[in-house]
Formats: C-alpha cells, sequence, structure tokens
C-alpha cells in the first residue's frame, strides 16, 4: 500500500492510497483534488503540476526533456519551484510510500 | 530422360506483383497554378493519400495532411482558408504552410511541441512552369535538389504551344519510365523502322537519354519531370512530361507540348505540330506510333520481374532500375526482394 500525503490548493492536508502501477495523476485526478490530466499523460496540457516535498524530489526518476519544456511552459502562469513535476510523470510503486506532495496552483 | 526442367522460370509469375514499389521520393507535379485561386481550399489524393491543397491569401500554395493533429477533424471538410493559415473547422486551431500551428483560440499554455516544430504535416512546395510541385518523401525529409530552368516552359518569348494533356495508366511510375531505355519496345511495340540505339548516362537524380543518336534528347529530373526534345524534319519539338504517382499502382502522366514560335504558315511551324502529334499516337506518314496507342495495353496489364530475362539486344533495363532505386527510402528485406 502507498499512501501519499497531499496538501491541497487551499493549504489542507490529507493523506490518500495511491494506485501502484498507474501514474500519480490518476490518484491525485480522481481524489478530487481539482488537477484534470487533460491530456492524459502526454506532457501537452501541464494541468496535472504539483510541488514535490524537498526531500522527496531526488528519489523520483528526473525529469524527461519534453516534461522540462511543459513545465517552462507554465512558468508564464505560476510559480516554478526547483521541485515542480508534472504528476503524469511519477509512477506509483511502494518506494513512494509516504511521499509528500502540493497541489499547484491552476493556470 | 533429359535434365531436370527449370521450374523457377516456369513458376515465377504466380508470385509476381504489377507495382510492388513504394511511392518514390522526388518533386512532383500537383496541379497547374491557375487552378487554385488565393483562399481556396479543396482535396487532392496523391501519393497514395488524401491530402489538402489550399492558397494563402497572399497566394502561397500549401498542401497538408487532412487530419488536424488536434482531435482528427479532416480539415478539407468544413477547413477554411485564413489568412496565411488553413484553419481547422473543429476548433479553429491553425497551420502555417509549413505546418506549424500558430493558432489556439482558447489554450492558455502553448503544448511545448507546438513551438518546437511543424505538427501538421505539410509538403515543400514550390511554383514553377505554371504549376505547382510538391516534394514528396515517406519520412518528411526535405528537397534534396531543385527543378531545373526549362526554358521552352520559362522563356517569356521565342516559344510558344498550348497543347497538353493527361492519361492514367494502372502502374507505377518506375514502369512508365523503363520505357524510356526499353528500345527494342521502341520497334516491336511502337514499330519503330529499326531499334534506335540508346545511350543514358546517370548523375544523382538526373539522368540524360539520347535515342537514336540525338534523334530523341531527354532530360529526366528524379521520378516526377522529363523532358523530351524531338529532333526531327530540322525543327526541335518537346515534350514536358509530369507524371504523379496517385497510389503505388495508378500514375496520372500529364505532358505538355511545346516548340519554337515559328510564324503562321511557314513550314518549321508544320513540321513542329505534326513531330508533336507523332509524340502522342500515330501521325500521317509515319511508321511508328507514339505512346498513346500503345503502351498503355502493356502498362496496365504486366507484371514486374525483379529478375528478367534480358537478351542482347536489350536497352539498359537494369542499369536504369539501379538508377532508380535511389528514389525509395528505408525498404524492408520483403520489398527489396521484389523490385
Amino acid at each position: 500500500m502507498t499512501v501519499v500525503r497531499v496538501k491541497d490548493r487551499a493549504g489542507a492536508e490529507r493523506d490518500v492510497e495511491a494506485t501502484n502501477g498507474v501514474p500519480l495523476m490518476e490518484t491525485l485526478r480522481d481524489a478530487g483534488f481539482g488537477i484534470d490530466g487533460t491530456c492524459g499523460g502526454a506532457m501537452s496540457c501541464g494541468t496535472c503540476h504539483v510541488y514535490i516535498d524537498a526531500a522527496w524530489a531526488p528519489r523520483l526518476p528526473a525529469r524527461s526533456a519534453d516534461e522540462a519544456a511543459m513545465l517552462e511552459a507554465l512558468a508564464d502562469f505560476v510559480e516554478l519551484r526547483p521541485s515542480s513535476r508534472l504528476s503524469c510523470q511519477i509512477p506509483v510503486d511502494d518506494t513512494l510510500d509516504g511521499l509528500a506532495v502540493e497541489i499547484a496552483p491552476q493556470v | 530422360m533429359g535434365d531436370q526442367i527449370n521450374l523457377k522460370i516456369l513458376l515465377e509469375s504466380q508470385g509476381l506483383e504489377r507495382s510492388p514499389f513504394p511511392i518514390p521520393t522526388g518533386w512532383f507535379f500537383v496541379d497547374y497554378s491557375d487552378a487554385l485561386k488565393a483562399g481556396e481550399l479543396r482535396n487532392v489524393t496523391l501519393f497514395g493519400q488524401e491530402w489538402v491543397l489550399f492558397r494563402t491569401e497572399s497566394g502561397k500554395p500549401g498542401m497538408s495532411d487532412p487530419y488536424c493533429p488536434h482531435l482528427g477533424a479532416h480539415m478539407g471538410h468544413g477547413g477554411t482558408v485564413c489568412g496565411e493559415h488553413i484553419r481547422c473547422p473543429f476548433h479553429h486551431w491553425e497551420y502555417d504552410t509549413a505546418g506549424w500551428c500558430k493558432n489556439i483560440p482558447y489554450g492558455k499554455v502553448t503544448p511545448p511541441i507546438v513551438k518546437k516544430q511543424a505538427i501538421l504535416r505539410t509538403l515543400p512546395m514550390v511554383e514553377k512552369y505554371g504549376m505547382m510541385w510538391a516534394w514528396y518523401h515517406p519520412l518528411c525529409a526535405e528537397p534534396t535538389w531543385e527543378l531545373p530552368y526549362i526554358p521552352e516552359m520559362e522563356d517569356p518569348t521565342g516559344y510558344t504551344g498550348s497543347r497538353r494533356g493527361s492519361w492514367t495508366a494502372d502502374t507505377c511510375i518506375q514502369e512508365i519510365a523503363e520505357n524510356g531505355v526499353d528500345t527494342a519496345h521502341l520497334k516491336f511495340l511502337h514499330g519503330a523502322p529499326m531499334i534506335p540505339p540508346v545511350e543514358a548516362t546517370y548523375d544523382g537524380p538526373r539522368m540524360k537519354l539520347d535515342i537514336g543518336k540525338g534523334y530523341i534528347v531527354g532530360d529526366v529530373y528524379g521520378p516526377g519531370l522529363n523532358v523530351m526534345r524531338f529532333n526531327q524534319h530540322g525543327i526541335t519539338a518537346t515534350m514536358i512530361s509530369y507524371t504523379q504517382p496517385i497510389s503505388a499502382e495508378k500514375s496520372r502522366m500529364n505532358m505538355s507540348f511545346r516548340h519554337v514560335d515559328y510564324p503562321a504558315g511557314t513550314p518549321e511551324l508544320a513540321a513542329s505540330k505534326k513531330v508533336i502529334d507523332h509524340m502522342i499516337g500515330a501521325a500521317e506518314g509515319e511508321e511508328s506510333a507514339g505512346f498513346e496507342s500503345v503502351d498503355f495495353i502493356v502498362w496496365n496489364n504486366k507484371k514486374y520481374r525483379p529478375n528478367p530475362l534480358l537478351c542482347d539486344g536489350d536497352g539498359p533495363v537494369l542499369q536504369f532500375r539501379k538508377w532508380f532505386r535511389q528514389f525509395y527510402t528505408n525498404l524492408d528485406a520483403a520489398t527489396l526482394a521484389k523490385i
């Protein structure tokens, strides 16, 4: 079981159970955090942007060039942090148990 | 009993195909420039698929894949020309003639790939000889050579001739073009008095043909353009041939016939017109026949033999095939074996 601590856009925190084997975006979307995931993981919409807890950020797989480009495109609209990620690019498995993320603002 | 018979030659035709070739790479005629007005858009079938042909308000021609990269609407059904762009009817995404998405009228954040590259497949185009030409490459590579200067088509004075025609053949371009080096068929299919000598020289995408020691001199530019000059009766008449691959198995042959602008009533003018008649079909007093009357029955029914049984007296068919192979890209082993 993989439990992820999520801070929503209002600042409230809650634990959700993330499904192993699917991208974190789907769990956040289905749990009602206001994540659209419109493009389905194609890295073309930027609606699943999250900030990863600083301690966790280095433990995730590195950003691809396409993910970095999409994040960069968001910079005109929302704050980017060093730990900004597209949650569609974070595959969930047991090693992420205890991960803490914050939902980034909507563009 | 005698030796074992060679079954391969007896049975080989069962496995042969009529046109085993993919669409070749090169410049191809699309349509006459005056057949597409600024702001106009229509569907055309070429290179084995449908394309949307359009002309921007400033007059630039474009030719795109029909299906919008967004959600797949066919832009040739309800799409419009919008300034310098083609606009999809579905959500009004707009693309320029090079396929770059120039407007998404509602998205706030531009998807990164939209800024990085063209997302709609379009073909490079040029306008020359009063025609629109498109560069086809199966993997969207840029043109590697340019269309030539043709005085008969491009000099403002000195040449005339409005005669042109179109013929559809149920075969591929390579099969049609091979007749240019198949000199023996000129005697037996066309009825020429003798088998003319032929010299073919190859230089990259170009081939030069000399049939009958200067009687017909041809300049071939890739699979889509031939300029054949017929020197006869003291004049030179020119056949400009620009065949289109409609699909892998269907080709539309288009030709324009041009000659020197001789004054009315001169023997040179009469000779020019007669030579042109002779190129196409039967001409009075000529023993041999043009392509229209004899070649189609062969093209439309033959199969391609990758290992033909050639004899002495045949033309340089194999050299021609080796030259033509450069126009096919990324062939797999199965296709290579068939061609």
